[in-house]
């Protein structure tokens, strides 16, 4: 590892026949892989630090298989692979697939302060799995150590640590067909996770179809990634979609992207990338951290296929992403719209290749008021409406059959606004150990409830309008209210269901959480301190601000059914409070009617 | 090269790198107590804009497991106190 001077990245070129994951299962993709050239690559701070070909991923998975056989672990046993990015991870997730083992990944990421939250959690994920197994790098290896303290595993430590296990000689029998490929934890609650079971039939399907349709990979391409392996982008799109169509790839770490931005578009720049996806806040990131000589020494003419999901786009930020970056050669015919999620395997679907951003403007009172999308672009009735403007995400892939249904389960007309519902191939098997949150939202004959608002466009595009589910998304994050709502129910002057957590618009023009908590304490100076108290546990636990209003209590609006109602409260909230929240650090609504 | 700073320069430094972090309206005394979170506001972002200010002013990489045990600029400037002494 000394030797770092002779160190080179794996080439773009491939010297195999290109083959777009048409394979029955991922060791079977990784076999192929490994008789080319290409592998992956992993830069810190700026610097390339490992490479790992194929061929070389392909060999030590195989020892590492060799030795979890040893372990004479049950087929189908949950391995659990807390997810940095490192080059230990793919050879544990690969070694899973040739041992049978299924393979979990485990969030890497600690928020300041945040030892205990991050402890628990780990602790919840490793339970929930079942896992026999947990490894850690080095770095996270005391936090693993204090997860599992309670539990019992056959075996818990770092990748060397397990090295010194021996191997068997046993054949080994990768995972195939309607068996998992791995558990992805969705990017919902914390408090309450759920671990989509993906089958290898499945995974494999939709990497057919990102391959063949949504980015039509060709021998030229190579990707740069900064986001996370234990996110269904950063591992399906990154990490399988690279081996299963024999590609090359970069990686950073999401740490060092958040610290230094720069880094994402040099490496690409660099190594003329074609492929690199990120949420809408890391382009905005990129944009607000350049600097005038940067822009200067980038060369951004190579990448074809700069892919935008997970949060709701806004297109004027993506256009001032392209403006900042032309001079670099960016086109922004590039940017491609994605929609997908972990219960789908990753990709449900793409915008069109090199055409940029299509917008939809529709009146925004229709969609209101009538749920309908009334296309509202010509100049003289613009006067006439509030325009909406809404991104297009694309046709679904060939796969899916899609469609938009009312409250009532009917299925809706185009440019009508309902729940969008999705069956394909690449749909989970279930969440694990889970049935009932399951059955919640896959149909026995395998339609899935996505639980978001979308109509469809007659050209056949998906557009998403909203969530059903009242996920607050900061900088990419899924935040689910009920996590936020825990944690205020936490405190002694709290009562449980006096809660309710929403995000309000931020001061950057993104979402921020804000929670009205009920509460019964007179005293002005207390009830300062408890907001004071719940800010600390909100950013601990999730690295995040968010604004605390107590009210009195009872004042909270319910359901009829005598449930929260999360919306409604925000809506009070936002006409009682306005956005003066903004440059006020303390919202005191107590004894005020909301 | 160096003479490595002990802990008062550390604080000192940290005081100095961490006052443009405080939002205007906060009436704010910085002290050996103060959490770099919830009482100065600072969200993941702007943690990690302060994480890159303190690499570059202390010529430190600052790994990411630290972290989860820095609550207060007390903690921190401890924990620089250890790298630096790693580093050298």
């Amino acid at each position: 590892m000394k030797d770092k001077v002779s160190m080179q990245v794996t080439p773009t070129n491939n010297t195999l026949k290109l083959r777009l994951a048409d394979f029955s299962n991922l060791s079977e993709a990784l076999d192929y892989a490994a008789k080319g050239v290409t592998g992956c690559n992993f830069y810190r701070r700026g610097r390339l630090s490992f490479v790992l070909p194929y061929k070389k991923l392909r060999e030590d998975s195989i020892s590492i298989a060799q030795r979890l056989c040893g372990l004479g672990l049950e087929r189908g046993s949950r391995v659990a692979l807390v997810a940095d990015t490192d080059p230990d991870f793919l050879r544990f997730f690969f070694a899973c697939q040739y041992a049978g083992l299924i393979p979990v990944p485990m969030p890497a990421f600690v928020n300041m302060g945040g030892h205990e939250a991050y402890v628990s959690q780990l602790n919840r994920l490793i339970s929930i799995c079942g896992a026999s197994v947990a490894i850690a790098p080095k770095v996270f290896s005391s936090f693993l150590a204090e997860a599992v303290k309670t539990l019992t595993l056959a075996f818990t430590g770092t990748p060397s640590d397990f090295l010194e296990l021996s191997e068997s000689k046993e054949d080994l029998k990768p995972l195939d067909g309607s068996e998992p490929a791995y558990i992805q934890y969705t990017s919902g609650s914390t408090r309450f996770p759920r671990g989509a079971v993906i089958s290898q039939a499945s995974v494999i399907s939709n990497l057919i179809e990102i391959g063949t349709y949504g980015l039509e990979i060709e021998q030229a391409d190579r990707s740069v990634s900064w986001l996370p392996f234990y996110h269904d982008m950063g591992l399906v799109g990154f990490v399988l979609g690279p081996v299963a169509f024999q590609r090359s790839v970069d990686y950073l770490s999401t740490y060092d992207f958040a610290v230094r931005p720069r880094q994402w578009l040099t490496i690409i720049s660099e190594n003329r990338a074609t492929l690199s996806i990120s949420p809408p806040f890391g382009y905005e990131l990129s944009a607000r951290c350049i600097k005038e000589d940067d822009v200067a020494s980038l060369d951004l003419s190579s990448w074809r296929c700069a892919g935008i999901g997970a949060e709701m786009i806004r297109a004027e930020k993506m256009e001032e992403f392209a403006r900042i970056f032309a001079p670099c050669g960016f086109k922004k015919t590039a940017f491609v719209a994605c929609y997908g999620m972990a219960e789908c395997s990753l990709a449900v679907s793409f915008s069109a290749l090199n055409r940029g951003l299509e917008l939809d403007c529709i009146d925004a009172d229709e969609l209101s008021l009538e749920n309908r999308a009334v296309p509202c672009d010509s100049a003289q009735k613009a006067g006439d409406c509030n325009i909406k403007t809404f991104i297009k995400c694309g046709k679904p892939l060939p796969q899916y059959e899609v469609e938009v249904r009312d409250s009532t389960g009917s299925v809706l007309p185009e440019r009508h606004c309902g729940t969008l519902f999705l069956k394909s191939p690449s749909i989970m098997l279930g969440y694990f150990g889970d049935p009932e949150t399951t059955a919640e939202i896959l149909s026995p004959d395998g339609w899935l409830n996505t639980g978001d608002l979308a109509y469809l466009t007659p050209d056949g595009n998906i557009v998403i309008t909203g969530r059903q589910k009242d996920i607050i998304i900061i900088k990419g994050r899924n935040i689910w209210p009920q996590d936020l709502e825990y944690l205020a129910q936490l405190q002694p002057e709290v009562r449980s269901g006096g809660v309710a957590a929403f995000s309000v618009p931020g001061p950057d023009g993104g979402e921020m959480a804000a929670m009205m908590v009920e509460c019964r304490q007179p005293e002005k100076e207390k009830r300062h301190k408890i907001k004071e108290r719940l800010k600390k546990m909100v950013f601990e636990e999730f690295g995040i601000d968010c604004v605390i209003c107590l009210v009195s209590r009872n004042v909270l609006p319910r359901t009829t059914s005598g449930k929260l109602s999360r919306s409604e409260a925000q809506k009070r909230f936002l006409d009682r409070v306005g956005t003066t929240y903004l440059t006020k650090t303390d919202v005191d609504l107590y004894k005020q009617a909301i | 090269m160096g003479v490595k700073p002990n802990y008062q320069d550390i604080l000192n430094k940290l005081y100095e790198i961490v006052t443009p972090f405080i939002d205007e309206d906060i009436d704010l005394e910085l002290n050996e107590n103060t959490e770099l979170g919830p009482d100065l506001g600072l969200d993941s972002l702007k943690v990690m804009k302060l994480l890159l200010i303190v690499e570059d002013s202390f010529d430190v990489s600052i790994p990411l497991n630290i972290l989860p045990d820095v609550r207060t600029i007390k903690d921190f400037a401890k924990q620089l106190e250890v790298l630096l002494q790693e580093e050298l």
